[in-house]
């Protein structure tokens, strides 16, 4: 980061904090997601799509982490993990929907 | 498991050979590029043959577990070692690509 | 972020290491020593005496004690010994006995199947337990190694796309100037045993995955019970009939598995309904024989008849993929040589965290060099510096002190050394506080290295099992251990004179680490 001294802004302390917390929060909403679209929806035995969408939730994890903190503002971070979360979570609403009628 | 670290060792140091800063740090002398190209396909080969011979000797799950951990274990090695035995490690480099596939042949 | 990717990536490697980093560290230290957890128990437990390997007999030894003892138990568990654990283990639940959830434990002796009295401690076991659940109660202690494990992947990922020259410095390692070194330290032993980094940290997330990320589960089956059932293929107890019947000998159903499997060496047997008509024993392969869990490796018989009624289910690519994670984490299957390298590559873990505190803090401490002391922040990272890394290593050292010097009929005395563990690394702590930076080290570096060269001589003269006599008997855990903690000394010994010789004048190297830290910061970026 660019600023030098003790005295931060802080706007740019509530900017990170923002961020951090889209990312642990929000991003843990979002690996969460992949990993029940991945459960319900992939074409394999009930166990092992439980299985796939637990072992690939992590890498959605980390990339919606890493997201966080590239993107150019903190509310894109947080508009990047809710607005897949959102879609996911309505894809994933419609398959429990159909699986369990 | 001997033969594939050692022969896995000297792929590495090829490796490094050739790269001209580390060429002309360790041999004192400018590389040409023919010998940049022979460092890089020779080192690329050795690696890829310590893989064939380490799959074929302890099949693919722990061929490939070996494998890696002994190729880290000598390019680490190395690596650490360069800025205080260069000659040492040089020679090792050298020898093993006689020394490892002659293990290989004889088992080891 | 208005600097761009890379700067952002560093700066984000930058403080998750930092904020995570001193409990990493201490993950990361006590999960390396768990690779020889085995043979630090046998060190613990010096009473318990290694025999030549002999399963039959030792099943049968295992069975007639818990026929003797454990006589109406609802199911016994016996583990038999092998070239790293001497003890023939038996447990058996009952619930009217003591000990977690109705559950006895003994260790018996593998050649006479007498219980062996063995001093009270938890040895290796406790660095072991510790390193996924902290000493924390469950579940925050496995919830929280679990979030370090994946800041550990976060960290892996942002440093690679921080390290802009990879390739170019993959060989390259310049000792001597100053905070350079230490970068490509850092860089180095991260780069060059990155695949095995990468693995440990993305397999600590696939063992405890079911319950940080309970989410697909929940959605697919409602619960986790069924999941479980699944994915490990076990069924419940048969119900007790009630009506008494012999059971078939172990050692016979132990020679139908070697039919059925050749070679396979056996990790633990669980016999349900001992003595009654329901009877059943389970054979379950030992995890050394595979890399992978192997979820089809266990033979379940009819405890009366001894006909064989089923095997494990086999493995999906699926479950071959988490249970291969699983089998790389625990190193199971590892021979002397490979342990020895996962041991190596643990602590190249272990060092490539504590490069990056030191460096973390060695880089801020160059603006203020001039000024009589640090800032609060900086002093803060430099006491908990201190203690995470050399104080760690004094509780370490202090748990085996303990284990020697605690009477060995003491009540608790287990607890007493998990204390004095904790009271080490807390005194050190203090210690940090007190003194300034670079002797603080010093210190607790130098008391260390008495602390663990010592430990060869405290172990001769406590247990007569010293190196003279450990060596000559060919037990190599024993010496081993010795010879490990030796060598600990020598190394903290070392470093320990670094940090307490007169620091390099500053003014020579002004040139030198400007450019240094010109470089470190267009990398870092902060």
């Amino acid at each position: 980061m660019k600023s030098k001294a003790a005295g931060l802004p802080l706007s740019y302390r509530l900017a990170v904090t923002s961020r951090s917390l889209a990312a642990l929060l929000g991003g843990y909403v979002l690996a969460s997601m992949t990993s029940v679209c991945i459960a319900l929806l992939a074409p394999m035995a009930q166990v092992d799509a439980a299985l796939t969408g637990l072992l690939s939730s992590f890498v959605f994890y980390l990339l919606a982490f890493i997201w966080c903190f590239a993107c150019r503002s903190a509310w894109r971070a947080w508009l990047g993990v809710l607005l897949p979360s959102l879609l996911l979570g309505m894809i994933n609403g419609l398959a429990y929907w159909m699986k369990n009628p | 498991m001997l033969s594939i670290a050692l022969i896995g060792f000297a792929g590495f140091a090829g490796l490094c050979l050739s790269m001209e800063k580390h060429f002309n740090e360790l041999l004192k002398r400018k590389p040409s590029g023919a010998q940049v190209r022979a460092l890089r396909i020779g080192g690329w080969l050795l690696l890829a043959l310590s893989l064939v011979l380490a799959v074929q000797l302890r099949d693919w799950a722990l061929g490939l577990v070996e494998w890696i951990a002994v190729l880290m274990a000598g390019v680490t090695l190395w690596v650490f070692g360069l800025p205080y035995q260069p000659r040492l490690l040089l020679g090792l480099a050298a020898a093993s690509v006689l020394l490892g596939p002659l293990l290989a042949v004889i088992g080891v | 972020m208005k600097e761009g990717f890379r700067q952002a990536m560093a700066w984000l490697h930058t403080w998750t290491g930092l904020i995570f980093g001193w409990l990493l560290f201490a993950i990361f230290l006590t999960g390396t020593l768990s690779y020889f957890k085995e043979e630090i128990s046998h060190w613990a437990q010096p009473e318990i005496r290694s025999h030549q390997l002999d399963p039959v007999t030792s099943l049968g030894l295992a069975q007639q004690y818990l026929q003797s003892n454990a006589g109406n138990a609802s199911s016994w568990f016996i583990r038999l010994p092998n070239e790293r654990e001497a003890a023939l283990s038996v447990n058996w639940r009952d619930p009217n006995a003591q000990g977690r959830r109705g559950f006895t434990s003994k260790a018996l002796d593998a050649h006479s199947g007498e219980p062996v009295e063995a001093r009270d401690s938890r040895g290796g076991e406790f660095f072991y337990r510790f390193h996924f659940q902290l000493e924390m109660p469950y579940p925050w202690g496995r919830w929280l190694s679990t979030l370090c494990a994946f800041i550990m992947l976060l960290g892996l990922v942002t440093g690679i796309i921080t390290h802009k020259k990879i390739f170019k410095e993959f060989f390259t390692f310049r000792p001597g100037k100053g905070q350079r070194s230490w970068l490509d330290g850092h860089n180095a032993i991260g780069v060059l045993v990155l695949p095995f980094h990468l693995m440990i940290s993305y397999s600590s997330l696939v063992l405890f995955m079911y319950m940080v990320m309970p989410a697909g589960i929940l959605a697919s089956y409602g619960d986790t019970g069924g999941y479980f059932n699944d994915l490990f293929g076990r069924d419940d107890p048969p119900a007790m009939t009630g009506v008494a019947a012999p059971m078939a000998p172990l050692p016979e159903l132990y020679a139908k598995v070697q039919t059925l499997a050749p070679g396979a060496r056996m990790g633990y047997i669980q016999i349900q309904n001992p003595g009654d008509s329901s009877a059943r024993v389970t054979f379950t392969q030992a995890a050394g024989d595979h890399v992978a869990y192997r979820r089809s490796a266990n033979w379940t018989f009819d405890g009366v008849s001894g006909e064989l009624l089923r095997q494990g289910a086999p493995e999906s690519a699926a479950m071959m993929t988490a249970f291969s994670f699983a089998g790389l984490h625990m190193g199971n299957f590892a021979g002397p040589w490979l342990r020895w390298l996962y041991f190596a590559f643990g602590i190249a873990g272990t060092a490539v965290i504590g490069t990056g505190l030191v460096m973390w803090l060695g880089k801020r401490q160059l603006k203020h060099a001039k000024s009589a002391s640090l800032p609060g922040e900086l002093r803060l990272v430099e006491v908990l510096n201190i203690a995470s890394m050399s104080g760690l290593l004094l509780g370490v050292a202090a748990f085996f002190w303990a284990n020697r010097l605690l009477p060995v009929g003491l009540q608790g005395r287990a607890d007493w050394e998990v204390k004095a563990f904790f009271l080490a690394w807390a005194v050190s702590l203090v210690h940090a506080v007190l003194r300034p930076g670079r002797k603080a080290w010093g210190e607790q570096l130098a008391l260390g290295a008495l602390a663990f060269a010592l430990l060869p001589l405290l172990n001769a003269l406590t247990t007569g099992q010293g190196l003279d006599q450990s060596i000559a008997a060919g037990d190599w855990a024993m010496a081993g251990f010795d010879l490990t903690a030796l060598g600990t000394g020598l190394f903290l010994g070392w470093v320990a004179n670094k940090m307490l010789r007169a620091p390099k004048p500053v003014a020579k190297r002004a040139p030198r680490t400007a450019k240094a830290s010109a470089e470190v910061v267009e990398v870092n970026g902060c």
